[in-house]
């Protein structure tokens, strides 16, 4: 099939599954997208492609910055923004000949888990052809719904607290997200920038791979990405004898975070992960229970640092330079005024507030020790609880603290854990106004992703089908088949980008049993 | 970097120089305190750690208003200076300093001062989202330079952090600085009897520095009525210092010496631009009284135990309103105090033409900044190679230069000294040297003797010859008014006796006034080389003055009045062809002349 209509087709599906609410700005029927593609089937035609990506179509997720189409982060503080500037991870696609498909739902600034607190309203996952739609997971909602509905090849996300692998797993997609520095954040709208990481969307690992060769280089308007020595470093570090021979000459130690087995874990995600494990077992791969005791932590003190760095990140959005504004005056004059408080209070919404002033708090005088201070020394320990179960090294610490003393029989290559605890819940369920405690269980759906991020490792959410009887009772508003697939998450040592993602293609499309 | 989308009104990314903000009052106190917790415009201005107050008022107004206002406050002060024996006084100091810096601190938009609004500005400077800021390494120099020149010790490892509040010239609602990690500590600033400290601090004060960070500056607003501010983004983002002193001060006028010192450190050691009178510096003082011989007080900052409750008072712009306020500010908490009442750890303001500190805001009004740590920025680390390097680098600083002027290599006295470095940002010094240098090509030095005398001699021409024509002109300092060159050439021409003082003097008003001939050719032009007078042509001379003022010969010879020579040189000299007369030999020979006849 050639490129051209290859897009045509997804261009198609966009229009046919635009109720799902995917994209809060599809692609155009007219535009340049038509001629870069027909240039891109004639340098394919030649030998000439630019790029395995020629000619693909990539959705970006609207909190990445582009010129050519609006940027709003699905905030109405953004309403209608342009950005002056490509964000680097755009621009590196169109060079590589790829072509922006849209733009991509969202939780407003990409915070919440389920793409329903959206400006543009929520996306909808479609997954079964349940007659109830689901949630799509967030916040990179929007992109996991158009690669699942075929609406581009890929779609680029942003992965806070597990933004990229929530979705891929409700969705039934693959979602990558590499380790923290890997992919340029130039241009990308920051949440929570020690934790913002762009991850990708895609229906097979292959796609991911080859999308991630592309975007995975040095940038230098981005102060956080890995540079040109540290990669050399890192590469150079897992192509050593004792680590290059992993899978290649010898198994797999796989390690299981025994902390990850929690009372709340839907059966049906259980037996899917219980099989998975058997399944490479079978392979001639070893299992080895690990534990990470700091897990219970991780999701409080992400809570407590994510909207730290966002209150502090979203106080640009006043009205003045850019973005919507209140009418009439906001200079805060009058006794209850506040400077901005129209322009701010009118431009977010509630879950976007509700960080802001969380993060606020936990910032203040008097709040700070006891919050802000006590999360980062669990982000400390999170990282450690990693550093100790792996048996590579983390390449980013001094090579002084060398783990000579440790006992490298107790320690593994990858850790697979489910990526969510349950399976998507009805979006009816969660647009529930009456339900108080929404947002506080919405926030729960994080508790398997986050350390991932609070350490900065490479994760990958892969869906696996699981067939065969599931011991003990079916949750009553989950209704799943026994074909579904639920997302299973490996975790890498820090850099091992690669090998996580080898072990995904190892899982993905294996009827377990 | 001109940015031509930021000059476009079309698009979502238009970008609003202008915005509403009706009856945005500058230093309204009694408003400020109104408001609790979250900062107003007025509470904004007064918090960000560089304030501007954008009028600038012209040096001499300033300068007028400054004199009106002390006359006032010795008319009334009389009774209150008895007032405060028995009072401690303890200042502190916290200077924010603009850095010289070609880019700003966190992106490659160059600095600029007098550029067309909004033409420097990058991406990161406006806060447009998905920007990131870029450190410029650049930068740190003149930070560098400036925490060597205060004797600081360089923290190998610094760090970013945001300081958030909201105010439309603070586009990201935080302003980037150093408050956990600064990237120097420990330093310290002498100050000496001739830097004009008060008698009771002795022939020197230390004090001592305990922090320097980097930060950024805020935009610059002007406010254009009736209900808008205009919005110029040139000056976000460029870099600055904050030296923050111990309170370890104990006298107004020594506080303005300190950061009149401060200020002459920054600018010799090539650390700022410009001074206290472009906006390029600011201070923000903290004050507090105890009485002596009494218990100490319940407070301490920064290690300094048994002090009173200060308060701060922010954004004091020139030396004298540092003087000013304080000796304003120590009053009224010994008149708060002496009265039974207790003194409010609060912030307050002073405006120049005032008598009196007001309250911008009290300890319920203060705003929580929220510290955090940049999580887009990384650690500084700073080499100590670096450091050596620098410190090598760094010209003399203005304690050396003193100690050099005042050596025998140069001869000066204290009192032209101190002018010499302190005038024109330096920039007297700088042709104090080239006119030495020059003078010591032109008359290449044999033994120590000449050499003396060309510092001495030329610190008299640089400082009061010229200085006078341009006070008398009303200009400020130029150096190509008068070459460097053609100052050493007058000089060396006097010095070799080829024209006289009164002749030097002229030629130098003339080059002043724009004559650019090459002095020899201007002497040869206007026949003013010395053409020395015949010893026979002297005596006519001399003769023709006594014939026409015989007491006073009589007066010289009977009572030996030789005092009185004097007046008849100045006869010979006016009598004389003009520029011929050589005063030293005129008295010889009228001396000659007259004593011998009484002999």
């Amino acid at each position: 099939m050639s490129l051209l209509r290859e897009a045509e087709r997804c261009l198609a599906n966009q229009k046919a599954y635009s109720s799902l609410n995917a994209f809060i700005t599809p692609l155009q029927h007219s535009g340049l997208w038509w001629e870069c593609l027909r240039d891109a089937d004639h340098r394919r035609e030649t030998g000439k492609s630019r790029s395995l990506l020629d000619g693909r179509l990539i959705a970006i997720k609207d909190n990445i910055c582009t010129k050519s189409l609006p940027t709003t982060c699905a905030s109405g503080i953004l309403h209608g923004f342009f950005s002056p500037f490509n964000a680097t991870v755009v621009e590196t696609l169109e060079n590589a000949g790829a072509v922006v498909a849209g733009k991509t739902n969202l939780d407003e600034f990409g915070m919440g888990s389920h793409s329903t607190y959206s400006r543009s309203g929520p996306v909808k996952n479609s997954r079964w052809d349940r007659d109830e739609p689901l949630s799509a997971g967030g916040s990179s909602g929007g992109s996991a719904v158009a690669v699942a509905t075929n609406q581009c090849y890929a779609a680029l996300g942003t992965d806070t607290g597990g933004s990229v692998r929530l979705p891929a797993a409700y969705t039934g997609t693959v979602g990558f997200k590499p380790s923290y520095g890997r992919i340029s954040r130039w241009g990308v709208v920051a949440y929570a920038n020690s934790l913002d990481t762009v991850g990708i969307l895609g229906r097979k690992t292959s796609v991911i791979r080859n999308v991630f060769d592309i975007l995975n280089q040095h940038d230098d308007r981005d102060p956080t990405s890995l540079s040109p020595r540290s990669r050399s470093r890192i590469a150079s570090y897992f192509a050593s004898p004792s680590l290059s021979s992993r899978l290649a000459s010898r198994p797999l130690r796989v390690g299981v975070p025994i902390e990850y087995n929690i009372a709340e874990l839907a059966p049906s995600v259980r037996h899917v992960w219980l099989n998975a494990l058997a399944h490479l077992e079978e392979q001639g791969h070893t299992i080895h229970p690990v534990s990470l005791p700091a897990t219970k932590l991780a999701l409080p003190a992400y809570y407590v640092l994510a909207p730290a760095e966002a209150s502090s990140n979203l106080a640009k959005y006043d009205g003045v330079r850019y973005g919507t504004r209140a009418e009439g005056n906001d200079s805060g004059d009058g006794p209850d005024g506040y400077l901005y408080a129209k322009t701010r209070g009118q431009g977010f919404g509630a879950e976007v507030k509700r960080r802001i002033l969380l993060g606020a708090f936990s910032l203040s005088a008097g709040a700070m020790d006891n919050y802000f201070i006590q999360a980062q020394k669990v982000r400390h320990l999170v990282q450690a609880d990693f550093d100790a179960v792996f048996d590579a090294q983390n390449p980013l610490l001094p090579a002084s603290s060398s783990q000579e003393g440790r006992k490298k029989t107790s320690t593994v290559d990858v850790l697979i854990a489910p990526t969510a605890p349950s399976m998507p819940p009805r979006l009816s369920l969660l647009m529930d106004k009456t339900n108080s405690l929404l947002s506080l269980d919405a926030y729960l759906n994080d508790v398997f992703t986050v350390p991932a991020s609070l350490a900065g490792l490479p994760a990958v959410s892969i869906p696996v089908c699981g067939t065969g009887a599931i011991s003990g009772q079916r949750e009553s508003d989950i209704e799943v088949s026994e074909v579904d697939p639920v997302g299973l998450q490996i975790i890498g040592q820090f850099g091992d980008d690669e090998l996580v993602l080898k072990v995904g293609e190892m899982l993905e499309n294996n009827k377990l049993h | 970097m001109l940015r031509p989308w930021l000059l476009r009104t079309t698009g979502g990314a238009r970008p609003r120089i202008w915005f509403h903000n009706p009856q945005l009052r500058l230093f309204t106190p009694w408003k400020a305190t109104r408001l609790p917790l979250l900062p107003t415009p007025q509470q904004a201005r007064q918090t960000s750690s560089v304030v501007h107050n954008e009028t600038i008022v012209p040096l001499r107004k300033q300068l007028k208003e400054e004199a009106k206002i002390s006359r006032a406050q010795k008319r009334r002060g009389d009774g209150k200076a008895a007032q405060t024996d028995g009072w401690e006084l303890t200042v502190g100091i916290e200077i924010h300093a603009q850095l010289n810096a070609e880019s700003k601190l966190f992106s490659k938009a160059p600095t600029s001062i007098n550029d067309v609004p909004n033409s420097n500005v990058a991406l990161f400077d406006l806060a447009f989202p998905g920007s990131q800021p870029q450190f410029q390494i650049a930068t740190l120099l003149p930070a560098l330079r400036a925490a060597i020149a205060l004797h600081c010790e360089i923290q190998p490892v610094s760090r970013f952090d945001r300081k958030h509040y909201f105010y439309h010239d603070q586009p990201a609602g935080y302003q980037l600085t150093q408050y956990y990690e600064p990237f120097a500590k420990n330093g310290h600033v002498d100050l000496y009897d001739y830097d004009g400290i008060v008698p009771e601090d002795g022939k020197k004060v230390r004090v001592e520095i305990r922090q320097v960070q980097l930060e950024q500056d805020t935009a610059k607003s002007q406010e254009y009525p009736p209900s808008s501010q205009l919005l110029d983004f040139n000056r976000v983002s460029h870099p600055l210092i904050e030296i923050i002193t111990m309170p370890q001060i104990h006298s107004p006028t020594t506080a303005a010496v300190c950061v009149k010192k401060i200020q002459a450190i920054l600018q010799s050691a090539g650390a700022v631009t410009t001074g206290m009178e472009l906006g390029g510096l600011r201070a923000d003082v903290n004050v507090s009284v105890r009485r002596r011989n009494e218990v100490p007080g319940l407070y301490q900052y920064h290690g300094m135990t048994g002090l009173g409750q200060r308060t701060e008072i922010k954004n004091l712009s020139s030396i004298k309103a540092i003087e000013d306020a304080i000796i304003a500010e120590k009053a009224r908490q010994i008149t708060v105090l002496e009265n039974g009442g207790t003194v409010e750890g609060e912030t307050r303001g002073w405006t120049i033409g005032s008598i009196d500190t007001y309250k911008l805001r009290g300890k319920e009004g203060e705003v929580d900044y929220r510290y955090m740590p940049d999580p887009d920025l990384g650690p500084l680390i700073i080499d100590d190679a670096l450091i050596s390097t620098i410190g090598k680098q760094l010209p003399a600083l203005p304690d050396e230069l003193v100690d050099l002027l005042v050596g025998p290599k140069y001869c000066l006295s204290i009192e032209d000294a101190k002018p010499l470095i302190e005038l024109d940002d330096g920039a007297r010094l700088e042709y104090y040297w080239d006119v030495v240098d020059v003078l010591n090509c032109l008359h290449p030095v044999t033994d120590e003797g000449p050499r003396i005398s060309a510092g001495k001699i030329a610190g008299n021409w640089v400082l009061h010859e010229l200085g006078g024509l341009l006070t008398k002109a009303d200009l400020p300092w130029d150096s190509q008014r008068v070459p460097a060159q053609a100052l050493a050439e007058i000089i060396d021409q006097l010095w070799q006796k080829h024209i006289t003082g009164p002749t030097a003097k002229l030629v130098l008003a003339m080059v002043f006034e724009g004559d650019r001939r090459p002095i020899k050719q201007l002497l040869e032009d206007e026949n003013l080389f010395l053409q020395p007078l015949s010893r026979e042509e002297y005596i006519v001379l001399a003769r023709e003055a006594m014939a026409k003022n015989p007491q006073m010969v009589l007066q010289i010879r009977e009572s030996k009045q030789l005092r009185k020579l004097g007046w008849f040189v100045g006869q010979m000299m006016r009598m004389g062809e003009k520029g011929r007369i050589e005063a030293q030999r005129a008295e010889e020979i009228l001396k000659e002349i007259i004593l011998d006849h009484s002999g």
